[in-house]
């Protein structure tokens, strides 16, 4: 195992651990922390700009960063003495860095007449149904992954007083642009897909566009994110809008 | 142009269109998907580079996808005629009902049939073409692959879903391919590599890299893991191997695998790759294969190395598995090996 820690005064330590013949991953503790995700999207930038050559591909979540290497040209050894001299180079560096406090607005139409589980969530959160909306459009989150499904943003942290665990068993189909909760986190479905968590609503922004063979998720890991109510006229209107 | 295809005529099982995979689209959901056995896939293809003598360069044979066929029972018609190189799990294939060589380049003619049965081992078949196959007309790779993955393909980005009906277009240039004179069999259209000394005759040992969550357990907890045997779940698909224990000795106490201390570490999901050995609470392995999700939230005891993930995806439900811990040195040489072998080289 070529195992190793990297530490600094300012940031928290992380480990590199070869997972693959083609992978190394990097872990911070296991925690939901804004400022520890934020230097891991910052690393993770410089490694893609500093390494292009023999990184593939990096894939960020809460407390990792996956790095996939040409393991044909070069060794795992050679990869982790870069990626250490990219970090070091990074802890000097780490305070000319700014970041976007822009939010994405996400409109979404909170609905309890198609049956989904607003009224449910309320009910457990022992909230009206207006309060269970502002809370969870009140707070601001931010996109910690990618994954799951294209373009499935997972955004942390909601509100404590909307903390539930995933249904019991997941729902065969959710709709697209489904926006629901689990746990700590709130996510919007971006396709037609199972899906375990709780719709609380629905947008008819999609969480996608694809053109020309690229692809580009409308929520990006790093970026912050909001919700705002709309009736059912306006979702409608947008619908057909933006179809 | 569009007459230079095979269609789909029967089908009973399941084909899909597969190259190696979307290697840098991981980090927007995508799954990076791929041929499940790399060995029989880039066999095939190698055969045809060898009987086109190219030297492999622009583009790579290597990465030109081939039809994935999974437990045979399809059938063929080629509406132009072209050499293909087929290989993998043994169909007894037959051009117009006469039995062809596996692991070998074939000729086709237009109007040919070419029929594949139920093999008698092994799940997945290849079909390789000179340039690949597409299963639209002038078809754009989507994020660098043509790989259908299953649970993607309702986006509409790699084309429908093989059926009856569906042809797999190929270029022109692997009609040029085509000979008049039949194939003469010679040891340089032979597949370079030794399939019976690849595979597993039936009880495969999983050689994997150890996590760091696995090097925390204590001696018997290792120990415990190494030494069950299991046995492949008949929901194994192409995203995991699902794996449960083969037998539980009566004489041992069920202790577990993961004490609940190391697990409750685990609980925040994080990227996974391909053969992450994921323990979920009910201590029955989770191999993750090609067409795994992103992210997973299960303790990962480590990954097993590619070269025996190939040799896994060829085995079925039922048959019998355990694992064995090796250095990563020693997975990233054999894998450099056997692309060496099969001159494919990355991102050349």
């Amino acid at each position: 195992m070529s195992d190793s820690k990297y530490q600094s005064k300012n940031t928290a330590a992380f480990t590199i651990e070869v997972v693959a013949e083609n992978a190394l991953l990097l872990s911070w503790p296991a925690q939901i922390s804004l400022s520890q995700h934020n230097e891991i999207m910052s690393l993770q930038t410089r490694l893609k700009q500093q390494l292009s050559e023999i990184i593939i591909e990096t894939v960020a979540s809460y407390h990792c960063l996956m790095l996939y290497f040409s393991h044909q040209s070069v060794t795992s050894k050679q990869v982790i003495e870069d990626i250490r001299r990219v970090a070091n180079h990074q802890y000097h560096q780490l305070n000319c860095q700014t970041h976007s406090v822009e939010s994405i607005k996400i409109p979404v139409y909170y609905d309890t007449e198609q049956q989904w589980d607003l009224a449910e969530v309320a009910r457990r959160c022992q909230l009206s149904i207006d309060q269970v909306i502002k809370q969870h459009s009140d707070n601001i989150y931010h996109g910690f992954a990618l994954g799951f499904t294209p373009g499935f943003c997972y955004l942390a942290s909601l509100p404590t007083s909307l903390h539930l665990p995933r249904k019991s068993a997941p729902r065969i189909k959710v709709p697209k642009g489904a926006v629901a909760i689990a746990e700590q986190q709130s996510a919007i479905y971006p396709s037609e897909s199972p899906g375990g968590w709780h719709i609380i609503g629905q947008t008819p922004l999609p969480m996608y566009e694809s053109r020309n063979g690229q692809f580009k998720a409308t929520i990006n890991v790093g970026q912050n994110v909001q919700f705002y109510a709309i009736s059912k006229a306006e979702f409608i209107t947008l619908q057909q809008g933006l179809a | 142009m569009s007459h230079h295809c095979l269609e789909i005529i029967s089908s009973n099982g399941h084909a899909s269109i597969q190259d190696l995979g979307r290697l840098n689209a991981q980090h927007l959901g995508f799954s990076a998907g791929g041929a499940a056995d790399e060995f029989a896939f880039l066999n095939a293809n190698s055969l045809i580079a060898t009987e086109q003598n190219l030297d492999d360069k622009t583009p790579p044979q290597s990465h030109c996808a081939a039809i994935e066929i999974t437990l045979g029972q399809i059938a063929f018609k080629a509406h132009a005629a072209c050499t293909i190189a087929i290989t993998g799990a043994d169909c007894q294939a037959k051009i117009n009902d006469l039995l062809i060589d596996n692991w070998q380049c074939h000729n086709l003619k237009a109007g040919d049939v070419l029929d594949f049965s139920l093999p008698k081992t092994g799940l997945h078949s290849y079909i390789a073409v000179l340039g690949g196959f597409t299963c639209q007309v002038s078809q754009q790779p989507w994020l660098g692959s043509f790989s259908q993955t299953k649970n993607e393909l309702a986006l509409g980005f790699t084309g429908a879903a093989l059926t009856v009906g569906s042809k797999l277009y190929f270029p022109l240039a692997a009609q040029a391919l085509f000979k008049s004179t039949p194939l003469v069999i010679t040891p340089s259209n032979k597949a370079p590599t030794q399939p019976r000394l690849f595979y597993a005759s039936h009880k495969l040992t999983l050689r994997f890299i150890a996590s760091k969550l696995f090097l925390q357990m204590s001696l018997a907890q290792q120990q415990a893991f190494l030494t069950t045997e299991y046995v492949i779940s008949p929901d194994s698909n192409r995203m995991g191997y699902r794996l449960k224990v083969k037998q539980q000795a009566s004489s041992t106490a069920k202790q577990k695998i993961l004490s609940e201390p190391l697990r409750k570490q685990c609980l925040l999901s994080m990227p996974v790759v391909y053969g992450m050995i994921q323990l979920p609470a009910n201590e029955q392995p989770i191999v993750l294969m090609k067409e795994r999700q992103t992210m997973g939230g299960y303790p990962v005891l480590g990954t097993v190395m590619q070269t025996d993930l190939f040799r896994l995806s060829q085995m079925r439900p039922g048959q019998q598995v355990s694992f064995t811990v090796i250095s990563h040195q020693q997975a990233q040489q054999q894998l450099r090996a056997f692309y060496q072998k099969l001159h494919y080289w990355a991102g050349s």
